[in-house]
């Protein structure tokens, strides 16, 4: 330290003698020194006052003051910057993580729209952020069967996206789409509550379709109730089906329901991403989309899902505050 | 947003008071100080829901962790004061079958933390 | 620990007189003038925190001396909602939620050592102590 401060005076006398680069430049390469000897910036300051009044013993009194005044601004001002480096490192940590997730997202959960006959499938689904909470899970293993699973898990990060491969691989492992959703509830379930921590869960409306008998079988953890509309009474049922999240507690049982379409009749699933309206809390939306879908049944379900997002979208401002998520299997 | 939750004990009953939005933000605060929360065994705990202006699903896996920690500790949980839109929430996800939620006396809010 | 001189913190004006009662004794112990102006900086952040989010307190300072060396130590004491997890507060990188961490890690930089005591719902007691080098 002693020998900094000899030097740090050299150099300063040097450059109050003659102010070229060449003398900056030797003051520039002293704090790479002065940063191995953990100098902090308001020892510098002490330094340099010290160093001028060796050099100027005439030094007014003020400025030697105004050095005590800077090391005082400069140990506080060094404390709020250290804070406000902590907080950006934890913000680009967690991008970081979310870039992760999302990465993972992409590379192992990408869904396709199978194209049973008889049905019209469509689909959107809309992430707040980088990564989606949602997933829809279709399998159609060219027998009689179709099935749709649509997930909401909660949490963020690659926590979420882990547990949503888990989702996803639970499921493939069930393989046949034409398993009881009761059944598939029940396992996944178990899988889910043995791997997750405590406070991660995951909601499922979980549907089977008899392509041969037109009889979609249904059921829920957890999960916003979907819509069922009957053509030939125009009118919309609420599928629901009593069930807990899964994930909460070991050996749930689950119960399914049963419901048969006719022509033109559909079935819209959402995640509650669609139904909750943070800014608008007196505001009914399962009617209002009720409403909207039986305005534009004549599209087809793609072109439905995309109007409802548009629709939704704008009513909030174009600022959605959840993942979105809706599916419309429609009979022809 | 903020949430804030305050905490009292009187005669084995530990009542709570949440106050705010629980949603993605706020959540990871709420459930520290709920981790950080001593249960005796045997002990009710009762959160008053009533001051929680929303609540989504992240929110919700907040409670979900607080109500296994309760139960590990032997310890019964009580939600009261649920709004209309906080009850569907409980009532959707299965919630209400497994948890005591009811409408019971009114927890006053201790001092504040800003 | 009564027999230390000691600011009760009710009022803003305080905390200057909290910085000035830690300064003085810092130059006392022999402490140079950026330790000084570092003692005092903390002084001013714990007293600041008592006034913000405990509204009462006091702060206590105390000369400290072991075989070869002399410091000081400043105990900051409130009757405020207190804090969970003290000690996760001195962690680098641990999220600060409540305002009343903020500052601590800096206050622990600042000074060589600091202990902190919490009581939810009835107060907090932290000691910080800085060594003359």
């Amino acid at each position: 330290m002693k020998e900094l401060k000899v030097q740090y005076e050299k150099v300063l006398l040097q450059y109050l003698l003659n102010q070229n680069e060449s003398n900056l430049y030797i003051g520039q390469n002293l704090v790479r020194q002065l940063m191995k000897n953990n100098v902090s910036p308001e020892d510098l300051v002490s330094i340099h006052k010290q160093s001028l009044e060796n050099i100027l013993p005439d030094l007014p009194e003020t400025v030697s003051i105004s050095f005590d005044f800077l090391i005082e601004v400069m140990i506080h001002f060094g404390l709020k910057i250290k804070e406000h480096q902590s907080l950006i490192m934890r913000q680009e940590e967690m991008r970081i993580e979310m870039e992760i997730a999302s990465k993972i997202q992409n590379l192992l959960l990408e869904t396709k729209i199978p194209k049973p006959s008889g049905l019209d499938i469509g689909m959107v689904s809309v992430p707040v952020r980088k990564m989606n909470g949602d997933y829809v899970h279709f399998m159609h293993d060219d027998g009689n069967f179709f099935s749709v699973a649509v997930t909401d898990v909660v949490g963020k990060g690659v926590p979420a996206a882990l547990c949503m491969s888990m989702v996803k691989y639970g499921l493939d492992t069930l393989e046949y789409a034409n398993n009881n959703p009761s059944y598939v509830l029940e396992v996944l379930n178990r899988i889910i509550e043995k791997s997750v921590d405590d406070s991660m869960f995951v909601s499922m409306f979980y549907g089977r379709y008899d392509l041969e008998n037109d009889i979609f079988t249904f059921g829920s953890a957890g999960h916003e109730p979907a819509f069922f509309f009957n053509s030939a009474e125009q009118t919309f049922i609420d599928l629901d089906s009593k069930g807990l999240l899964l994930g909460v507690l070991p050996e749930m049982k689950y119960s399914q329901n049963d419901i048969h379409l006719s022509e033109n009749d559909f079935i819209i699933l959402i995640t509650d991403g669609v139904t909750e309206f943070k800014k608008m809390a007196n505001f009914n939306s399962r009617s209002y989309i009720k409403e909207l879908a039986k305005s534009i049944r004549h599209l087809s379900a793609q072109e439905m899902c995309n109007k409802i997002f548009e629709d939704l979208n704008n009513l909030q401002d174009f600022s959605l505050e959840d993942d979105f998520t809706v599916v419309i299997i429609k009979k022809y | 947003m903020n949430v804030n939750v305050q905490f009292r004990e009187e005669e084995n009953i530990l009542y709570g008071m949440i106050e705010g939005e629980i949603d993605t933000f706020t959540a990871p605060a709420l459930r520290e100080e709920l981790e950080a929360i001593t249960i005796k065994e045997k002990a009710t705990v009762e959160l008053d829901l009533s001051k929680v202006t929303f609540m989504d699903s992240t929110g919700l896996g907040v409670i979900i962790a607080f109500y296994k920690k309760v139960l590990r500790e032997n310890a019964n949980l009580k939600l009261v004061h649920l709004s209309a839109r906080l009850t569907r929430l409980f009532e959707i996800t299965g919630l209400s079958e497994l948890m005591d939620i009811e409408s019971t006396k009114k927890v006053e809010p201790a001092n504040e933390c800003i | 620990m009564r027999n230390h001189p000691t600011v009760k913190i009710v009022t803003e004006l305080d905390i200057v007189a909290a910085r000035q009662l830690c300064r003085n004794v810092a130059k006392e112990v022999g402490f140079g003038v950026v330790d000084q102006a570092r003692i005092a900086t903390a002084t001013s952040e714990l007293a600041k925190n008592i006034f913000l989010y405990a509204t009462t307190g006091e702060i206590l300072v105390e000369k400290i001396e072991n075989e070869d060396k002399k410091g000081i130590a400043i105990i900051a004491i409130d009757y405020g909602p207190g804090i969970e997890n003290p000690h996760k507060l001195l962690e680098e990188g641990y999220p600060n939620k409540c305002g009343e961490s903020e500052g601590l890690l800096g206050v622990k930089r600042l000074m060589d050592s600091i202990q902190i005591h919490s009581e939810l719902g009835k107060g907090t007691v932290i000691r910080i102590e800085k060594w003359v080098k």
